[in-house]
C-alpha cells in the first residue's frame, strides 16, 4: 500500500518538476481510487509535497480525502483550513490542467460543509476559488452556484451579491473543459445534465437571495433565466423557479410577467404542476385582499410544503401596497378608515402602518393627518430637473452605450468566425448552383 | 311566482326547430345571464303586430321567456298566430309550454299561497283584458283551481289535434307539390322558373318553421339568378333566415355580397331605397349582436324612414330604439348632434319613440338626472326585446360613464355632492363610479374625500416622457443582458435533456434534491 502511494508522490514530483503538466493531468485520475481507498495516511502524502510546486498532486489528494470523507469523517476545521490554504497557494498554471477535478472538489467541499452546519466558513474559500479559476470577471463557472447554496445556508449575502451583480457572458463548463484538454475522464462524462443542472441551479439560488432581500426585480430576471433555459425535458429546479417566478412577478408587476415565446416546457410541463400558483394569479387579478387570503389559506399545505409560504405572504402584502397606490392616483384626500375599508384591510390604524411604511420606502408620497385621521396624497414631486436625476439618465445612457457595443462586438466575432462564413457562402453558391435566386436572401444566420 | 322559464326549455323556444344547426358563432344571447323582467308596461298586442311571420312569434316566445307576468297572454297570441301558418311543431311546443304554465299556476292557486296566488291572478287578469275574444272567461277562473277552469280553457285554447293532422297533411302535400313543379321546372330547365320554384319551397319551409331547409333552398336559388335584381333578392332571403337563424356573421357576408352586386347601386333610386334600408337595418342588428355598438348605430342611422317597412325583421321603432341607444352609448357630443339631433330622416324614427327622443335630448342638453331617470324607466321594455336585452345593462353603463365624463369635462374642479344630484345618486356609490373611471383612464381627476371634491389633474408631459424613457431604457437593458447570457448558454450547450432512468436515475434523484430539500428550508424565512 504505502509503495503505491509512494509511487504516486513519485510520478508527481518528477512530471511537475519536467513541467509536463499535461501528461500528469491526464494520468492523475487514475490513482484517485487508490487515494480514496488511502483515506487513512493522505496527511502523511501532503506533507510531502508543496502546493505551489505540486498543485495537482495536492488537488487529487483533497478530492481523495472529500470523496472519503464519509467513511473518514475528518475534522472539519481541518478539511476547511486546507481548503483555503489550497485556494490561495495554488498554481494556477497547473490548476488549469486540471479545472474539471477543482470543480469536483469545490461541489464536494459544498456538500461535506452542508451537512457538518458550517456553510458560513466556506463562503470566503469559494470566493476566492472563482476569483482564481475564472478567466474573466464575467465568466460563469459551476461554483457559483455553490457559492449561492453557501450564502443561502448561510444566510449571509454580503460576499455573494458582487458576483450576482455582474453579468454573465460566458459560462464556463465541464463539458467544454474536458473538451479543451481532450482529457477522457469517466467520472466527469458521466451526464452532461451536470453543466445545466449547476447552471440552473445558479439562477435559482440567485432568485431566491435576491427575494431574500426584497430586490424582487432582479429575483424576478433570475428566475426568468431558469425557466427560458433551453430545456427537452422539465429540470425540477425549473419548475421550482417557475412556481416563485409567478409569485414575484405578482410581487413586481401585479400580474404574470412577460414570459418569452421559446419556452415550450412551461407551457405543457409546469403549468399543470403549478395549478395552485396560477390559482393565486388569476385571484391576485381580482385585486381583492379578503379572496386572495383565502385562497392562500385554502393552499396553504401546497405552499408550505414548497416552502413559499413566506413568499405567499409577501404577495398578500404586495397586493395592500398595490391597492393603496391605486388609491394614491384616484384621491387627494381619504380618511384612515376609508383607506381601511377601500383595501380591506382590518383597521385604520392597520391601515397608518401601511401608509407609514409606503412613504418611508418611497413607494408612494403622502402625509397623513393624524388629528382628523386623513391621508394627503401628493404627487410624485420629481420634477427631472435636479443634478442627481441628469446623472441617473447620464449613467443609464453609458449603460445602454455599452450594452450595444457589447453586441456589436458579439456580431463582429460571427462575422470572422471562419466556420460562418464558410457556411454563409456555401449556401449562396448551393442557391447559384440550383438556380433558386430567390432563396438567396434566406437568413445567414442559420 | 310561477316557475317560467327553465333553461333547457328556453333553448328550445330560441331556436325550436334546430336540431341539427351549424354551430353558431353568435350564440352568446343563449348564454347571457337570466333576464326577468318584473313590470313592463308595454301593450302586447300592438307590440306583436309590428311583426309578422317567425319575427313575430321569436318575439313572442322571448317575452314569455323572459317575462312571468305577460307570459301567458304571450304565449296565446303566439299560438293565435301560429295556427294561420304550417308552424305545427312551434304550435305543440306552445301548447306544451302553456299547459306547463297553467299547472304550474292552478297548483299555485290551491296552494292558496297569498303571493302566488295574487301574481298568477294578475298573470290570467291580464291575459283576458288583452285578448277580447276571451273576455268572456273570467279573469278569476283562470287564477281558480285549474279542475275549474279547464272547462273554460279549453274552448280557447285546447290543444286541437285534428288541426295539427289537418295541417302536417297539407304541408307534405304542398311540399310535395312544390317538389315536383321544381322537378319540372328542372327537366326543362328554365332558369327564372326554377328560381321561383327554389323559392316557393323555401318560402314553404319557413311557413313551417324549417328554418334550415329554408336557408338552404334560399341559397341554391343563386345559381339560377338571371340578374343583378335577383342577386339581390336572393341575398335578402337569405338574410332574412339568417337573422332568424342568428347567424351574425352570414348576415354580415351576405350584406356585403348585396352591396357589390353591379345593378344594386344602379337600378332605379325608388326599389333601391327600399333594399338599402334593409340592409343596413339587418347590417346595423348584425353588428348589435357583436356588440360593435358604434358601427350598428352608424348603420340604424343611414335607415330611410319612409323605406323602412319590412315587418318580418325589425319594425321601425326598434330602428329607432337600436341605432338611439347605440348612439347614445358610443358617440361623443359633436356626433350626437350632427348625426343625431341634426338627422332629417333619423328624426322621424324618434318621432315613434318620444322617450326616447327625450332622453337623447336631455343627455344632449346635459340634464343627466332627468335623462337617467327615463332611461330606467325604459329599461323594463327594452328588455322584453329579443335583440336589445342582452345588451342593456352594457350600454346603459356606457351612456351613464360618458354622461359623467362629459359633465365633468369643463371643470377644474368639482363639487362631488352636486354631482351626485345631478346623477340621482349617492356620493359613496359617486366616489366609487369616478374611482373607476379615473383607473381606467376615462377621467383626469382625482377625488378629495375630506371636502367631497373631485379635482381635474393635469398631467405633466415632460415628466411622464422622462419617466417613460427612463423605464424603456431600463427594459432594453434587461433584455439585451437576457439576450447576451442566452447567447452565451447556446454557445456553451446549457440544454436540459431528459435522462434515462436506468443511466442517470441517480442523477435525476440528485436534481430533485438540490432542489427540493438542501436550499429551500431557507425560503420560509424570506
Amino acid at each position: 500500500m504505502g509503495s503505491a502511494l509512494e509511487n504516486y508522490v513519485n510520478q508527481v514530483r518528477t512530471l511537475s518538476a519536467a513541467g509536463s503538466y499535461r501528461e500528469l493531468a491526464d494520468e492523475l485520475p487514475e490513482s484517485l481510487s487508490l487515494l480514496v481507498r488511502n483515506w487513512s495516511i493522505l496527511d502523511n502524502v501532503l506533507e510531502t509535497l508543496d502546493m505551489q510546486q505540486h498543485t495537482l498532486g495536492v488537488l487529487y489528494v483533497l478530492l481523495g480525502k472529500l470523496h472519503s470523507a464519509a467513511t473518514a469523517n475528518p475534522e472539519p476545521m481541518q478539511i476547511i483550513e486546507l481548503m483555503r490554504e489550497f485556494v490561495q497557494r495554488s498554481n494556477l498554471d497547473q490548476l488549469r490542467y486540471a479545472v474539471c477535478p477543482f470543480y469536483e472538489t469545490c461541489h464536494l467541499f459544498t456538500d461535506f460543509l452542508v451537512q457538518h452546519n458550517l456553510s458560513i466558513l466556506g463562503i470566503k474559500v469559494l470566493s476566492l476559488a472563482i476569483d482564481q479559476i475564472r478567466q474573466m470577471e464575467t465568466q460563469l463557472t459551476p461554483i457559483h452556484a455553490d457559492l449561492c447554496q453557501l450564502s443561502l445556508k448561510a444566510k449571509n449575502f454580503n460576499l455573494i451579491l458582487p458576483y450576482l451583480d455582474t453579468d454573465i457572458t460566458d459560462i464556463s463548463t465541464v463539458a467544454a473543459e474536458c473538451k479543451n484538454q481532450q482529457q477522457q475522464q469517466p467520472q466527469h462524462t458521466l451526464d452532461a445534465n451536470n453543466d445545466a443542472k449547476y447552471f440552473l441551479l445558479y439562477y435559482y439560488y440567485g432568485g431566491m437571495i435576491y427575494t431574500a432581500i426584497k430586490n424582487y426585480e432582479r429575483a424576478l430576471y433570475f428566475f426568468e433565466v431558469c425557466i427560458t433555459t433551453p430545456a427537452m425535458a422539465m429540470s425540477h429546479i425549473m419548475l421550482e423557479a417557475y412556481k416563485k417566478f409567478l409569485m414575484v412577478s405578482l410581487i413586481v408587476e401585479g400580474k404574470i410577467a412577460y414570459i418569452p415565446k421559446n419556452t415550450q416546457v412551461i407551457g405543457r410541463f409546469m403549468k399543470p404542476l403549478a395549478s395552485h400558483y396560477h390559482d393565486l394569479v388569476n385571484v391576485y387579478g381580482n385585486s381583492s385582499s379578503e379572496e386572495l387570503r383565502i385562497i392562500i389559506l385554502k393552499y396553504s399545505e401546497a405552499f408550505t410544503r414548497d416552502n413559499n409560504m413566506g413568499l405567499a405572504k409577501q404577495v398578500a402584502t404586495s397586493l395592500y401596497k398595490r391597492n393603496i397606490q391605486r388609491l394614491t392616483k384616484t384621491f387627494l384626500t381619504l380618511s384612515l378608515s376609508d383607506v381601511a375599508s377601500r383595501v380591506q384591510l382590518p383597521s385604520a390604524a392597520e391601515a397608518e402602518r401601511y401608509i407609514l411604511n409606503m412613504i418611508k420606502s418611497g413607494e408612494i408620497f403622502a402625509s397623513i393627518n393624524q388629528k382628523d385621521g386623513m391621508v394627503l396624497f401628493k404627487d410624485d414631486p420629481e420634477q427631472y430637473n435636479l443634478p442627481d436625476m441628469f446623472l441617473n439618465v447620464q449613467t443609464n445612457i453609458t449603460q445602454v452605450l455599452d450594452l450595444v457595443k457589447q453586441i456589436n462586438k458579439m456580431e463582429e466575432e460571427i462575422i470572422l468566425n471562419p466556420m460562418y462564413v464558410k457556411k454563409s457562402l456555401g449556401s449562396q453558391d448551393d442557391d447559384l448552383a440550383s438556380q433558386h435566386p430567390k432563396t438567396y436572401s434566406g437568413d445567414p444566420t442559420d | 311566482m310561477p316557475v317560467l322559464p327553465m333553461p333547457p326549455l328556453m333553448q328550445n323556444a330560441v331556436e325550436p326547430m334546430q336540431v341539427d344547426a351549424p354551430p353558431n358563432e353568435d350564440n352568446e344571447n343563449n348564454e347571457e345571464q337570466q333576464i326577468v323582467v318584473e313590470n313592463p308596461t308595454i301593450d302586447l298586442e300592438v307590440y306583436a303586430n309590428q311583426y309578422t311571420g317567425i319575427a313575430r312569434l321569436d318575439r313572442l316566445i322571448y317575452v314569455a321567456d323572459v317575462c312571468p307576468v305577460l307570459a301567458v297572454e304571450a304565449l296565446k297570441m303566439a299560438i293565435t298566430y301560429v295556427q294561420s301558418t304550417y308552424n305545427v311543431k312551434v304550435y305543440q311546443m306552445l301548447h306544451k309550454r302553456l299547459s306547463d304554465l297553467q299547472a304550474a299556476s292552478g297548483a299555485a292557486g290551491a296552494a292558496a299561497v297569498g303571493g302566488d296566488q295574487a301574481a298568477a291572478a294578475a298573470a290570467a287578469a291580464a291575459a283576458a283584458a288583452a285578448l277580447p275574444d276571451i273576455a268572456a272567461q273570467p279573469a278569476a277562473v283562470a287564477a281558480q283551481a285549474n279542475a275549474s277552469s279547464a272547462g273554460g280553457e279549453k274552448d280557447a285554447f285546447a290543444y286541437d289535434a285534428v288541426w295539427v293532422d289537418a295541417k302536417l297533411k297539407k304541408a307534405a302535400l304542398k311540399l310535395e307539390k312544390l317538389d315536383s313543379d321544381l322537378k319540372n321546372y328542372k327537366s326543362n330547365s328554365i332558369k327564372e322558373s326554377i328560381r321561383r320554384g327554389h323559392d316557393d319551397l323555401a318560402d314553404h319551409y319557413l311557413s313551417c318553421g324549417d328554418l334550415t331547409n329554408a336557408l338552404k333552398c334560399y341559397s341554391r336559388a343563386r345559381d339560377y339568378c338571371t340578374s343583378g335584381k335577383h342577386v339581390v333578392n336572393m341575398c335578402l332571403n337569405v338574410i332574412k333566415v339568417s337573422i332568424y337563424l342568428k347567424n351574425w356573421a352570414h348576415v354580415m357576408s351576405y350584406i356585403s355580397k348585396a352591396e357589390s352586386t353591379p345593378d344594386y347601386s344602379e337600378g332605379s333610386k325608388e326599389a333601391n331605397a327600399q333594399v338599402h334600408t334593409r340592409l343596413e337595418c339587418a347590417a346595423g342588428l348584425a353588428e348589435l349582436q357583436q356588440k360593435k355598438y358604434k358601427v350598428a348605430a352608424k348603420h340604424f342611422l343611414a335607415a330611410n324612414f319612409d323605406h323602412c317597412d319590412f315587418p318580418e325583421m325589425i319594425s321601425t321603432s326598434n330602428v329607432a330604439v337600436y341605432g338611439g341607444l347605440c348612439a347614445l352609448a358610443t358617440f361623443d357630443r359633436q356626433e350626437l348632434k350632427r348625426l343625431v339631433i341634426a338627422s332629417t330622416s333619423f328624426k322621424l324614427f324618434l318621432e315613434l319613440e318620444p322617450q326616447l327622443r327625450d332622453i337623447i335630448f336631455k343627455f344632449y342638453e346635459s340634464k343627466y338626472a332627468s335623462c337617467l331617470t327615463l332611461l330606467d324607466e325604459i329599461r323594463d321594455n327594452l328588455l322584453i326585446d329579443m335583440y336589445i336585452a342582452p345588451h342593456v345593462s352594457l350600454l346603459y353603463t356606457k351612456i351613464r360613464n360618458r354622461a359623467l365624463i362629459q359633465y365633468f369635462s369643463p371643470y377644474m374642479s368639482a363639487d362631488m355632492h352636486k354631482m351626485a344630484t345631478a346623477f340621482n345618486s349617492t356620493v359613496g356609490d359617486l366616489e366609487n363610479e369616478v374611482m373607476q373611471l379615473i383607473l381606467d383612464g376615462q377621467i383626469q381627476a382625482r377625488i378629495d374625500s375630506h371636502n367631497k371634491i373631485l379635482y381635474a389633474k393635469e398631467a405633466d408631459q415632460r415628466n411622464s416622457t422622462f419617466e417613460r424613457a427612463l423605464l424603456m431604457g431600463k427594459q432594453y437593458q434587461r433584455h439585451t443582458r437576457m439576450l447576451i447570457l442566452r447567447a452565451a448558454m447556446l454557445k456553451n450547450h446549457i440544454h436540459v435533456k431528459s435522462v434515462s432512468r436506468e443511466s442517470g436515475s441517480n442523477h435525476g434523484a440528485e436534481l430533485c434534491v438540490s432542489a427540493g430539500s438542501s436550499t429551500t428550508a431557507q425560503l420560509a424565512r424570506i
